[in-house]
């Protein structure tokens, strides 16, 4: 699956450890997620989506 | 969770790595230091007791002297998950519980050893001193499984339930492998302990070729 959370944190000048304590995760789990090593459960898509005030699938995409 | 905190987790620091150090520890801050120092001793101290240098005690004596450099391995190991981005609440609990089983074996292993060596057991009894090391080794087998349950972070979950099915996938490819060469007489037995050793080499294996393979794509 493909996503847009480098750029979204980009464009907040977020690192990955920024990132994943907003979201109370840990900065691997932001990598893997990122590079496309991981995708996250449901419950977790939500809490990304909720951060960057933007719904699922403008984040996530099918490959 | 304000992003201001450098300790999320607000773990202590461990003894061998200041905060300073976390990007380019120095010999005595590296896990590998420590792990490598660990097997050398053990491997030394095996080879001393096969080849009959030292007597049972003094072989355990030292054993129990080596298996201190457990603390620095666990601290500096948490160092390095803390720096890596590793660090949970339950990894730090992981280190903990595994560390005390650890102990726990050795000691447990060497009382059983000695014991076995000096004092004519009856069958019961046997069974009594075999279980002083297998106990701690359930605990090692059940700190493994508290933390795939106490795990909140599903990331580091995931990579702890698929490096948990590679060493099982080891166990059970080198034990079919070579159980029928032990059947049809081309290799000596070995007992059955081996299983938890190959199994927890193999997850380490695999935790290691994760690591690397997210060390490729990282961007901090």
């Amino acid at each position: 699956m493909k996503n847009r959370l480098k750029v979204l944190r980009a464009e907040r000048d977020w690192s990955q450890q920024d990132l994943a304590q907003r979201l109370e995760v840990s900065r691997q789990s932001v990598n893997a997620i990122e590079t496309g090593k991981y995708d996250p459960s449901l419950p977790l898509a939500f809490r990304i989506a909720t951060l960057f005030d933007a719904r699922i699938e403008e984040i996530f995409s099918p490959e | 969770m304000g992003v201001d905190q450098p300790w999320r987790f607000g773990l202590r620091k461990a003894r061998f790595v200041t905060e300073a150090s976390l990007d380019r520890p120095g010999l005595f801050g590296r896990p590998a230091t420590w792990g490598i120092s660990l097997f050398l001793s053990f491997g030394l101290i095996a080879l001393l007791r096969i080849s009959g240098a030292i007597e049972p005690p003094v072989g355990f004596i030292l054993m129990a002297v080596a298996m201190m450099q457990m603390i620095p391995l666990v601290r500096t190991t948490m160092a390095r998950q803390r720096a890596t981005g590793y660090a949970s609440p339950a990894i730090v609990r992981y280190n903990r519980r595994f560390l005390f089983a650890s102990f726990g074996y050795m000691i447990g292993l060497g009382l059983a050893v000695t014991i076995n060596d000096r004092v004519e057991l009856g069958q019961g009894e046997t069974i009594l001193i075999a279980l002083l090391p297998i106990v701690p080794i359930f605990g090692m087998i059940w700190t493994m499984a508290r933390y795939i349950m106490e795990e909140q972070d599903e990331y580091l979950r995931h990579r702890a339930v698929m490096a948990s099915l590679f060493g099982l996938g080891v166990v059970l490819t080198f034990g079919t492998f070579w159980g029928f060469l032990e059947t049809f007489g081309v290799v000596p037995h070995i007992w059955a302990w081996w299983t938890f050793p190959a199994w927890a080499m193999g997850m380490g294996l695999a935790q290691c070729g994760m690591s690397i393979r997210n060390r490729l794509g990282s961007d901090t």
